[in-house]
């Protein structure tokens, strides 16, 4: 009896690491120049509970920090301004959807503003007062992203198999949207162009 | 980069062009491009449409051309030390430190200009000779400013500013420096005053008038900036032996004391400078017998002034920024639901000048012989001025009053001596007469219909009976440039529009006073009457650039 609840127990860790530790899709997005971030787009009949840690996005030095954000989508993100100057935050669409646009006002020195995202899509972030602060929050429907380094290179972990859409989103390019098929480790590269 | 005043004081094609130049000629305006480049912002950080200054950039100019906060913490490209920090502890046996901006913090700036004058251009030249009239063309293109600004800050509050118009209408060195100043910010905190309640500034500067003219984003110039007070010289009037050539456009030679913010709460500033009513050069103004700064023991280059007394400009303002909350009000921009920007508020400010016109003439003492007469005629300029500024429409407005002593030249027989003075009869003395005035100002209302279009309308006018009086010397058949009547007011409406937030293509039509050539006696009443007044209005299109 002792023995079977080991094998049952073994058998459902095993089950369990096979879902939470995927596999790992990485690979290089490529054209263009700037920074890049890979997600895997909406997975039908699949849900995500949002995370429980937010991202902070500062304005500090007349720049915002990070330049890009990657979150999950329901994630929401804080707006800390760390400047002894006034700033703004807001963005004029998401995605192209102009309808998406928000502003968020302006805030004192050490406080924050938070904004849960709820669409997914690429969100440039403007500062009115500032024409020169840009920066993009990218908001994944899935928990699988990446953002990619200087190279372009860049690594999902924890994927499960199975197929999927990749999208690929580098600054001032079209995101492009390409099927991937997840088994084990799998490298996908992707182009991106203007 | 102050344009020197100049004015019709004299009938003649001499005066004419000049007159036209400075009429007609756009003013001088900067944005601070190498700003741009040490903190690797936009323009439209301190400028709404450059060189207009937005609350931030007007806090920032106050702090020294720096950020009043940190500026350290914002610097892309950081300052040059002169030596360790730690050198103030071993002063007076070191050097203070200092610093130097990273890059030379220099602008450039091009402008080029298309002008269309009003159809009756040319008949200033109906009783010129015709030999060799001037010809003002009905359209034209023109060269404008190439000029160079640098501006900055030595750490410890010490920050400086130099313009020079390099070249002018295409003719190298035809321009000129315009602000050269050393300021030395927040320098009551040694006697433990407020922040920024004591700055001193020292060099050649702009006065803080209400409104700048120096740094103007018109294409035209205030005109009562411009004016000068003559007094009227022709005998058909009252004379006013007055030729007080300052103007409140041109630059200041001294020292200023200033305080207070222009964003917000009191302003104050008081100037102690150089007189020179009559005009003259520096560079005229030289002895072979006496040293100067800039030479040697033999002459050098010149004196500023024309005189041992020196002018007194004092502006004092106050800025209710009218936002509920305080903590928004007291800020350098207004919090606002969509973001920061500039306060709503209403400025109101008067300012003062004092100065002591010193003319020179020969004369003869009362013994007979040969003297240099020498007249003091005190002068003053007066005046208040106002702002207000609702989201995006501000209004601002100017009213000045000018007023100079005159002391009549008279001779031995205490008669007044025609003006202008002749070789004979010399004057002996002089006699307090009516005093010279003149009074004027201007309203501007500017309206940004986007962040990048801004819609101007401008009035302006100047009420001087003396420029009238002298515009009637026509009579000896001198072609001249003056309104028909005492006062002359113009409206100017323009718009303006950012290409990219350092070119800037502008607009502006200027509907002109009545102006005359010539005038002839009434056959009937035998009085003076202009003979076919006429305006001409200026369609100005501009088109400048900084980086």
């Amino acid at each position: 009896m002792r023995q079977k609840r080991f094998v049952l127990l073994a058998s459902a860790a095993l089950f369990a690491s096979a879902i939470s530790y995927g596999g790992t899709l990485s690979g290089t997005v490529s054209g263009g120049h700037g920074a890049a971030a890979v997600y895997i787009d909406t997975i039908p009949g699949k849900t995500f509970p949002a995370p429980a840690k937010n991202p902070v996005v500062d304005q500090k030095s007349l720049l915002f920090q990070p330049h890009v954000t990657v979150v999950q989508q329901g994630s929401t993100v804080e707006f800390l301004n760390s400047d002894n100057v006034a700033h703004n935050i807001f963005w004029p669409a998401i995605s192209g959807n102009k309808k998406m646009t928000h502003n968020l006002g302006t805030w004192p020195k050490g406080e924050k503003r938070p904004f849960k995202f709820d669409t997914p899509g690429i969100v440039p972030l403007l500062c009115n007062v500032h024409p020169e602060m840009s920066a993009f929050v990218i908001v994944s429907p899935t928990p699988y992203f990446a953002e990619a380094d200087a190279s372009g290179a860049y690594k999902i972990e924890n994927v499960p198999d199975g197929a999927y859409t990749v999208v690929a989103w580098r600054e001032g390019s079209k995101p492009v949207s390409s099927p991937v098929k997840v088994a084990g480790n799998t490298t996908a590269d992707l182009k991106v162009a203007k | 980069m102050n344009a020197p005043s100049a004015r019709f004081c004299a009938p003649g094609l001499s005066v004419l062009i000049p007159a036209l130049f400075v009429i007609l000629t756009p003013r001088n305006s900067e944005a601070i491009p190498a700003f741009s480049r040490q903190y690797h912002t936009s323009c439209q950080t301190c400028h709404i449409v450059f060189p207009k200054l937005n609350d931030f950039g007007k806090a920032f100019k106050d702090a020294g051309f720096k950020f009043p906060k940190d500026d350290e913490t914002y610097l892309k490209v950081p300052a040059v030390m002169l030596g360790a920090p730690a050198q103030k502890d071993v002063f007076p046996k070191s050097v203070w430190p200092g610093e130097i901006p990273g890059l030379p913090p220099i602008g450039l700036r091009m402008s080029t200009f298309f002008q269309v004058t009003g159809g009756k251009r040319n008949r200033f030249n109906a009783l010129s000779a015709p030999a060799a009239p001037q010809f003002i063309p009905a359209t034209d293109f023109e060269t404008g400013f190439f000029s160079i600004f640098t501006a900055g800050n030595f750490g410890s509050d010490i920050s400086f500013w130099v313009d020079d118009d390099i070249s002018v209408a295409g003719q190298n060195a035809s321009g000129g420096l315009g602000d050269a100043y050393l300021r030395f910010g927040n320098i009551g905190r040694f006697a433990k005053l407020p922040t920024d309640s004591l700055n001193f500034k020292v060099g050649q500067f702009e006065l803080d008038l209400p409104f700048t003219q120096a740094r103007t984003y018109n294409l035209s110039p205030y005109d009562i900036y411009s004016e000068a007070n003559i007094g009227a010289i022709n005998s058909m009037g009252a004379q006013q032996n007055v030729a007080n050539q300052f103007a409140f456009a041109g630059a200041a030679k001294g020292i200023e004391v200033s305080g207070g913010h222009n964003y917000g709460g009191y302003h104050y500033s008081l100037a102690v400078f150089d007189q020179n009513t009559s005009g003259v050069s520096q560079t005229s103004n030289t002895s072979p017998y006496l040293p100067s700064a800039t030479g040697g023991s033999s002459g050098g280059v010149g004196f500023a002034s024309d005189s041992s007394t020196k002018d007194i400009y004092a502006r004092l303002s106050y800025r209710f920024n009218l936002e509920r909350d305080p903590a928004s009000r007291s800020s350098m921009q207004a919090a606002g639901a969509t973001g920061p920007h500039d306060h709503t508020y209403l400025n109101v400010g008067t300012f003062y000048l004092h100065g002591n016109s010193r003319q020179a003439v020969p004369g003869l003492t009362l013994a007979g012989d040969n003297t240099l007469l020498v007249a003091h005629e005190p002068f003053y300029r007066a005046g208040g001025d106002f702002g207000f500024n609702f989201r995006a429409l501000n209004v601002f407005g100017l009213y000045m009053y000018g007023r100079d002593k005159n002391l009549l030249p008279v001779d031995s027989t205490g008669n007044a001596i025609l003006l202008p003075l002749a070789a004979t009869p010399l004057p002996t003395s002089f006699l307090g007469s009516f005093p010279a005035v003149f009074h004027g100002g201007f309203v501007e209302a500017d309206y940004m219909v986007l962040p990048w279009i801004m819609a101007i309308a401008r009035w302006d006018g100047v009420h001087s009976s003396a420029d009238r009086i002298n515009g009637l010397a026509l009579t000896t058949g001198i072609p001249f440039f003056a309104a028909t009547q005492s006062a002359r007011n113009r409206f100017t409406p323009g718009v303006q529009f950012l290409i990219h937030p350092n070119i800037k293509a502008s607009f502006e039509y200027q509907l002109r006073p009545q102006q005359s050539v010539t005038s002839v006696t009434d056959p009937v009443t035998g009085v003076q009457k202009l003979q076919n007044p006429f305006r001409v209005n200026t369609a100005l299109f501009g088109l400048e650039f900084v980086y």
